[in-house]
């Protein structure tokens, strides 16, 4: 396996290029675990309380070593850096073509230090790279910079692919995202921040080289297994149709999407409800990531006979929404109409902003409003003008996303970092306690679904290292009741059942380890999610990896090398101070009954203690502390890692 | 115009003179524009069923992905990826004709025109000789022409909207975007209407194929 790793120094302009050694692949895999690793090294000589926005952060970006060989799985680039938003661990990732160019142009790992003097973009270019100033681009939204870097660097050797901040970014808001070809976002955590306190506004890269697979005839002969296996596979079909909008319908059913800062869980909108979205919007063909046999992309044309608000919006064009575009402007804000939802999504992609962190906080404000806990001197006070804010109520969003973009008022700047430090601000500023409006799970902002009535869900929410997150362990067992993968890890089917804790905790620990795994190999979730590999990646994904790396292992090695990877994230957290107490998620969640669909009156606090009990003994921590235990992490391989947590008190004890 | 002298060909033993009875490649590979999702994975299996020592490179590919298709000067489509594809052209193939060392030969099992690398003087005379732009270059000055892959094409059997795809009767019907040879199954394909069925989502559609047993 040959990778290299660019290291990038902005104080001092120094590029330095190492090669990434083998034994790396054995301990890490690649992607988001070598990143992980890159991270965690880095804090072992800079103090890992930093600011975040300061010049000791790191910004690590990756590709996982099956990405882009012709696996057919997808592809996605990953990145890694010290939150400035949540102050945790964060990462990040996106699909698209440029992960994919990184590699052509020679490198699969770039970590990145320091802060430039002046605003620069990086360019790499077959093996070379160069810092170059990057004035004209300031300022500009994430298409405007990539169309300008396009432009300026021509289709020789290849086309150029971009990673670019926008407006977020630049003015250093916690929860700015990182645009990778002015169209997927790597949106969790802040990573656009980090950018622009870095002065970096973009990352350019043109490649003619090639990656190398150890055996390219097992290599083909997998894929076309796999190709079997998708085309046997009629859930397939659906979803290259929608998409992930296909859930609208599904979590309208069964009450699962997030209505007015989960006042509710169902849409109201007539036209929201269902996906036919796609009928009337989708005019143009399928759009994929690199090397992705699912294409569930698209492209959306307004021309203005849609709906009546979407003459606002006549000849727009863009991506079309994913489901948590939707449900954070459908669900979150309440906007009722097909183009809004859509207009929602680019703007949020222009100014590269995380849109689940953006409607929690607009959600929240909507909130106080509606219940009257905000007056005209309130107002005043947070925005320097009478603000409406109503529901639904485009011009108010757009206003207050504005706010936030720009931190240009009290709004802006409370609310730069989410909707927890938004409303922890908020109260300490009035002196009053609004944190129960405020819906967030470990200090993130939740993503914009009903989490009440599904415990290994909430439970996720808890637990996972990048704060309230989904995607770091599907509870998928649980939502779909797939009694025959409960089965198949722990053969019994409580995980399936929703009215027991039991196994939940083991869920999310089992599943962690998977994603851990789909995530460092560099594949997209979608693939194992629409289950051609049986829901087991250890096997499944193990032997792509096997003849793309040469690093043969059994499916029980590979789950041990996911649950290394946790543990180096857990690892992370730890020495930032984070135990027990803060795996929790917020008080409406916590204590307030699920108001409608088809699990009405659940609350988290029902099981939520017993979950995280489990949880921990099946990461082998400690229930008390929720720190990790040395004998655990020395059966991990991680002795190294435990004497780091040792020698700053965050090893539980014994 | 100038007399164009003949080339003769060669499969090995046999010689064949230009305009003589090989019949024009009844295998060939086809693309359907604006159906491609730009995944480049025809690229990319191209490559590596090219490359004797494992390597993937889109470079090195015998097709292209062409992002912004235009006709004249003008972008037809904003949007539209056209998967750019030898056309296997009839005895002579134009890019033959103009070759100087006449290193294409044909293939005996798919007739289709192959330039044999050790004979290439890596002159691109072929680069402009074919009406169609898909004589492809390497970055290391090889000269890239598709060969079929000797009949099966690694890039239909990986295409994202391969014909398997294509999913006549079920209920989401795409054409396919490569395809090879018999053009007449993928007619009737291409012109048949869908079964008429309601469109069903995704978690439906996990639901009716008995993926997952929701209580929903």
């Amino acid at each position: 396996m040959e990778s290299r790793l660019l290291r990038v120094d902005l104080t001092t302009g120094e590029c330095s290029v190492e090669v990434v050694p083998h034994a790396m692949f054995e301990r890490w895999i690649g992607g988001s675990g070598i990143n992980n690793w890159i991270m965690w090294e880095h804090f072992l000589t800079h103090d890992i309380n930093c600011d975040p926005r300061g010049p000791d952060n790191i910004f690590v970006f990756g590709v996982g070593p099956l990405a882009g060989t012709g696996s057919g799985s997808g592809i996605k680039g990953r990145i890694t850096f010290k939150s400035p938003c949540y102050g945790i661990f964060g990462d990040s990732a996106a699909g698209g073509k440029f992960p994919y160019m990184v590699r052509f142009a020679g490198f699969d790992y770039i970590a990145i230090t320091g802060k430039a003097p002046r605003p620069v973009y990086l360019y790499l270019c077959d093996g070379e790279v160069e810092i170059r100033d990057a004035a004209h681009l300031w300022g500009k939204n994430t298409a405007e910079a990539h169309g300008a870097l396009r432009q300026e660097l021509g289709d020789y050797p290849s086309a150029a692919h971009t990673l670019t901040i926008g407006q977020a970014g630049e003015h250093q808001v916690g929860i700015a995202a990182v645009v990778s070809d002015a169209s997927r976002i790597h949106a969790r955590g802040g990573g656009g921040c980090v950018l622009g306190s870095k002065n970096l506004k973009a990352i350019a890269v043109q490649g003619s080289g090639g990656i190398r697979v150890d055996n390219p005839r097992g290599l083909l002969a997998w894929s076309r297994d796999f190709r079997q296996k998708i085309d046997q596979n009629e859930a397939i079909y659906g979803f290259k149709r929608r998409g992930t909008l296909g859930a609208v319908e599904m979590y309208q059913h069964i009450g699962s999407h997030f209505w007015r800062n989960n006042q509710g869980n169902m849409f109201r909108g007539e036209e929201v409800r269902s996906d036919n979205w796609v009928k009337k919007y989708h005019k143009y063909s399928e759009v994929c990531s690199a090397d992705c046999y699912i294409a569930c992309d698209g492209r959306y044309k307004i021309d203005g006979t849609e709906s009546e608000k979407a003459k606002k919006y006549v000849g727009e064009t863009f991506r079309r929404p994913e489901y948590l575009t939707t449900g954070s402007a459908a669900g979150a804000l309440d906007l009722r109409d097909w183009a809004e939802v859509a207009h929602w999504g680019k703007v949020t992609n222009d100014y590269a902003i995380d849109n689940q962190d953006l409607s929690c906080s607009i959600s929240f404000m909507m909130e106080l409003e509606q219940r009257g806990l905000l007056s005209a001197r309130d107002k005043g006070e947070l925005f320097g003008r009478d603000q409406s804010l109503e529901w639904g109520n485009m011009e108010d969003v757009e206003a207050l996303m504005h706010n936030i973009v720009h931190r240009e008022n009290r709004f802006g700047d409370f609310f730069n970092d989410g909707p927890y430090w938004g409303a922890l601000r908020y109260s300490e500023f009035k002196g009053e306690n609004f944190m129960k409006y405020a819906i967030y799970g470990k200090g993130g902002a939740s993503f914009t679904e009903e989490m009440r009535p599904f415990p290994t869900w909430m439970n996720n929410m808890a637990v996972a290292s990048r704060g309230a997150d989904h995607l770091k362990g599907i509870g998928l067992v649980e939502k779909f009741q797939r009694r025959d993968l409960s089965m198949k890890y722990f053969g019994r089917p409580e995980a399936a059942d929703l009215t027991t804790p039991l196994l939940k905790g083991a869920c999310t620990a089992v599943v962690e380890n998977q994603v851990a795994l789909l995530n460092s190999y560099g594949v997209c979730l979608f693939h194992w999610m629409l289950d051609p590999g049986g829901f087991t990646p250890e096997e499944y994904y193990g032997r792509a990896f096997a003849e793309i790396t040469g690093i043969d292992r059994t499916p029980e090695e590979l789950m041990r090398d996911g649950e290394r990877i946790c543990n180096l994230e857990k690892a992370f957290n730890s020495r930032l101070g984070l135990r027990r107490e803060h795996d929790t998620v917020c008080e409406r969640w916590m204590h307030e009954p699920c108001p409608e669909g088809m699990y009405p009156g659940k609350v988290a606090s029902d099981m939520f203690e017993t979950v995280l009990d489990e949880y921990y003994d099946w990461r082998g921590w400690d229930r008390k502390t929720g720190l990790q235990t040395a004998s655990r992490l020395a059966s991990l391989g991680l002795q190294d890692v435990a004497e780091v947590l040792a020698a700053e008190g965050a090893l539980a004890p014994g | 115009m100038s007399h164009t002298p003949q080339i003769e060909m060669v499969t090995g033993a046999i010689w064949y003179a230009a305009g003589s009875e090989i019949p024009d490649v009844e295998q060939k590979l086809y693309a359907l524009s604006n159906q491609c999702t730009d995944c480049n994975i025809c690229e990319v299996a191209c490559s590596l069923v090219h490359s004797p020592d494992g390597m993937v490179n889109p470079l090195l590919a015998r097709l292209h992905v062409d992002h912004s298709p235009q006709v004249g000067r003008k972008i037809v489509h904003p949007f539209a990826f056209v998967a750019d594809i030898c056309h296997h052209c009839g005895n002579p193939p134009p890019c033959a004709e103009v070759c100087p060392v006449d290193a294409f030969y044909y293939d005996p099992a798919t007739n289709v025109a192959i330039i044999a690398q050790d004979k290439c003087i890596q002159c691109m005379e072929c680069v402009p000789g074919c009406p169609f732009d898909v004589v492809f270059v390497a970055p290391d000055g090889e000269l890239l022409k598709c060969d079929l892959c000797g009949g099966e094409p690694a890039c239909v059997e990986a295409c994202a909207t391969r014909p398997e795809m294509s999913n006549a009767g079920k209920q989401y019907v795409r054409a396919p975007v490569l395809f090879h040879t018999d053009t007449a199954g993928y007619r009737e394909v291409l012109q048949g209407k869908p079964e008429a069925r309601d469109e069903v989502g995704m978690m439906q559609a996990m639901l009716k194929a008995g993926t997952v047993s929701s209580a929903a």
